[in-house]
């Protein structure tokens, strides 16, 4: 019945979200709300906020299961579940936020055919990457949880993998917390944010596991603990924050610290009301620490597509989620495992002492970890040699970022192939099954290293760019040329014409400024060819715009670098 | 920060480990205590030295990890697990710390990292944790942190 509830109230929140979400994607980044000061705005710190539950599910349960703290089934799996809703959530936010949604295979950092090569040394760039490396462990892990009951070769998987997915998520929340610290922002100034995110991704996974147990008819004492022991901590980093930048929030505290100190009152901590209500206002406190993270200033012009994207991940990830936990009932609730209070049982605590590298763990890691070291290294020196501006060398710091989540996939790889192996029946499905997806792994292979390059993008490199073409259409006025540059060039352009370099450098060469000079020997014909079919790095705007809006486009972008300024230049 | 100040810190970190996983271990007691200990290095950091300076954004944070090594000493059991993981996380924030100063045009300190690296490596093979080698790896530590 409850999980029938929250499937409508996920549904009544996805649908109207899914039309923000529409409008969002049409019109780009203008469609949200930004400033001079917010360049990131709504959709990335939606992202920030369901990456850090994504973070969170796989590492309450891994950490538990590797320091050997019991947790019973239903619980771990559920934190497991959140995590992989949540990256599915939490994917949608940066891609709508690139521009260019079917270009975002070249932030991998991979040459291809054209001869891109992502920057390595740009943490959105590392982002990308130990964030798909992660989701992808994640899964291996949920399922490798899922059939373990099954097969004991898999339950013998579950500790070694732990230990590979503990320190990974928590490198890939700190790269997360990188993408913050290492820019010149004020407000973003902290050499402490790699702890402090993953100390606020804990927080909240906490809190959100506690709400799915309040849903489950369950508690698990020792978690909502972990959570009340956690915003003590927090509370500590927000003291830091404000005694270094001034920063202080008054209702990210009243959330976050203050309002879950209820726990302490016993009628509030045994009514699920109750712990629904601390839990919830964990989630807001630290969804609202996010916001203001992300935009410092006040927010300009809020409105209902913000408020629409919000809708839209909380729907899509309720639905997600109950869609899946009704799906995997069986499995989550089968009659032999253990329910909910496993944490409350005394545990006769064995001690006994092991010899230095002889645990189970490591002589089991041990070669897949060493393969993964070797591949690893192998990329880095690879990587370190193709700086993406010459003028810049690449240091270990700017590639050692993506080292551990290299080792961490080629040793679960190495990891998991045998007792896979064992346990996949042999038949003539499994061998055509197998080579679809080899096939189909090459085929991503050769598009990926095709670099999605077209026909029209390679004409356009040439010289038959048209000297003359006639147009005798109306070209819409600079109000409405303001409106389309603004929808769709400034992610890359920037709103005055400039370059958006931050967001450049991140995944192109820097190409060459055009002056204003520049721009008229180019002539407006040739510049309106290269809007409606692309050039390089430029994708083709031909269906999605009109010929008379590519030529309103040319004449509001050399509107924008006025003749008697030289250092105002447009970059088309 | 002065380097005599420097060195008081660590003389702090390891007064306030005093306080850390006596028996019975409590979770609320222990995290009340890390709250305790994280505020007073962050009044230390604050009055001590010179917070405009980036190099002490993670001060509270870097006496946080020392005075988890050091409390680790005198845990009663699974000692060499907890000890590596105090190291590890001491190695992090000077590591990630590092990085997102280096991009601000910090040097990374790579003198320290690869001291607590060598420390890390070395408790790997420590076997039943003396008295002797608990003095010896404090001693190391404070090292770390007064000299590099």
């Amino acid at each position: 019945m409850i999980f029938r509830i929250l499937l409508y109230a996920g549904l009544a929140l996805l649908l109207p979200g899914l039309a923000a979400l529409g409008y969002s994607l049409w019109e780009g980044p203008a469609a949200w709300s930004l400033d001079t000061r917010t360049f990131w705005g709504t959709p990335i710190s939606l992202f920030v906020f369901w990456i850090g539950l994504a973070h969170a599910g796989t590492l309450i349960s891994a950490i538990l299961l590797a320091l050997g703290v019991p947790l019973d089934r239903r619980t771990s799996m559920l934190a497991e579940l959140t995590t992989l809703c949540a990256l599915v959530v939490a994917a949608v936010f940066p891609l709508m936020h690139l521009g260019v949604i079917e270009n975002f295979y070249m932030v991998v950092p991979f040459i291809d055919a054209r001869g891109n090569f992502a920057n390595v040394g740009s943490p959105l760039v590392w982002d990308f990457c130990c964030i798909a490396i992660y989701a992808i462990l994640s899964l291996v892990f949920f399922v490798i949880h899922l059939l373990s009951d099954r097969f004991q070769a898999l339950e013998d998987l579950r500790r070694p993998m732990a230990w590979l997915l503990f320190p990974l998520v928590l490198w890939v929340h700190t790269i997360v917390s990188l993408d913050f610290a290492v820019t010149f922002v004020p407000e973003w100034r902290g050499a402490f944010f790699p702890l402090y995110f993953i100390a606020g991704a804990i927080y909240s996974g906490l809190a959100m596991v506690n709400v799915l147990l309040v849903a489950e008819g369950c508690r698990v004492r020792m978690l909502e603990k972990l959570m009340v022991a956690g915003s003590f901590v927090m509370l500590a980093f927000w003291g830091w924050n404000f005694a270094l930048k001034g920063d202080w929030n008054f209702s990210v505290f009243a959330f976050g610290a203050l309002l879950p100190q209820l726990w302490w009152v016993s009628s509030f901590r045994e009514s699920a009301v109750g712990r629904l209500l601390v839990s919830a206002s964990v989630l807001f406190g630290l969804w609202l620490e996010r916001f203001y993270l992300v935009m410092p200033s006040e927010p300009q012009g809020f409105g209902w597509t913000d408020m629409g994207l919000i809708a839209f991940s909380l729907g899509f990830f309720i639905t997600l989620l109950v869609f899946l936990r009704i799906k995997l009932r069986k499995p989550i609730e089968g009659d032999v495992l253990l329910f909910g209070e496993l944490d409350e049982k005394p545990v006769p605590v064995v001690e006994h002492h092991t010899e230095p590298l002889t645990s189970r763990e490591f002589i089991v890691l041990r070669f897949p970890l060493l393969v993964g070291v070797l591949v690893a290294l192998v990329y880095t020196l690879w990587a370190v040699s193709r700086p993406a501006f010459d003028s810049v060398a690449l240091g270990v710091p700017h590639v050692v970022a993506m080292f551990f989540p290299i080792v961490a996939l080629v040793a679960a790889f190495v990891l998991c192939i045998r007792p896979f192996w064992t346990i996949v029946p042999r038949s003539r499905f499994t061998v055509l099954a197998s080579a679809a997806v080899i096939v189909v792994a090459a085929f991503l292979a050769g598009m990926f290293y095709a670099g999605g390059s077209s026909q029209k993008a390679v004409r356009e490199a040439g010289a038959d760019i048209p000297s003359e073409t006639i147009f005798d259409g109306t070209v819409p006025d600079s109000l409405h040329a303001r409106a389309l540059w603004n929808a769709r060039c400034s992610s890359c352009h920037g709103t005055d014409g400039k370059f958006n370099e931050k967001f450049i450098r991140e995944f192109y060469p820097v190409p060459q400024k055009l002056t204003a000079a520049r721009l008229d020997s180019i002539g407006e014909d040739s510049l309106v060819h290269v809007i409606l079919n692309g050039r390089a790095n430029m994708n083709p705007y031909e269906g999605r715009l009109t010929e008379a809006d590519a030529r309103a486009l040319v004449r509001y972008m050399r509107s924008l670098a006025p003749e008697t300024n030289d250092s105002a230049e447009v970059a088309p | 920060m002065i380097p005599l100040m420097n060195a008081f810190a660590c003389l702090l970190s390891l007064a306030m480990a005093q306080f850390l996983w006596h028996k019975p271990i409590r979770l609320f007691k222990e995290a009340f205590f890390l709250l305790l200990a994280l505020v007073v290095f962050g009044f230390y950091a604050f009055f001590a030295g010179d917070i405009s300076q980036p190099d002490m954004e993670s001060y509270p944070f870097r006496m946080l990890a020392l005075c988890l090594c050091f409390s680790t000493t005198a845990l009663p059991n699974k000692r060499r697990r907890y000890l590596l993981m105090a190291q590890v996380m001491w190695l992090w924030i000077e590591f990630f710390g590092g990085i997102s100063l280096y991009y601000h045009g910090v040097d990374m300190p790579w003198t320290r990292i690869l001291a607590i690296c060598v420390s890390v490596f070395g408790s790997t093979f420590l076997s039943r944790i003396s008295q002797g080698m608990e003095f010896a790896l404090m001693a190391y530590w404070i090292a770390v942190w007064v000299f590099f």
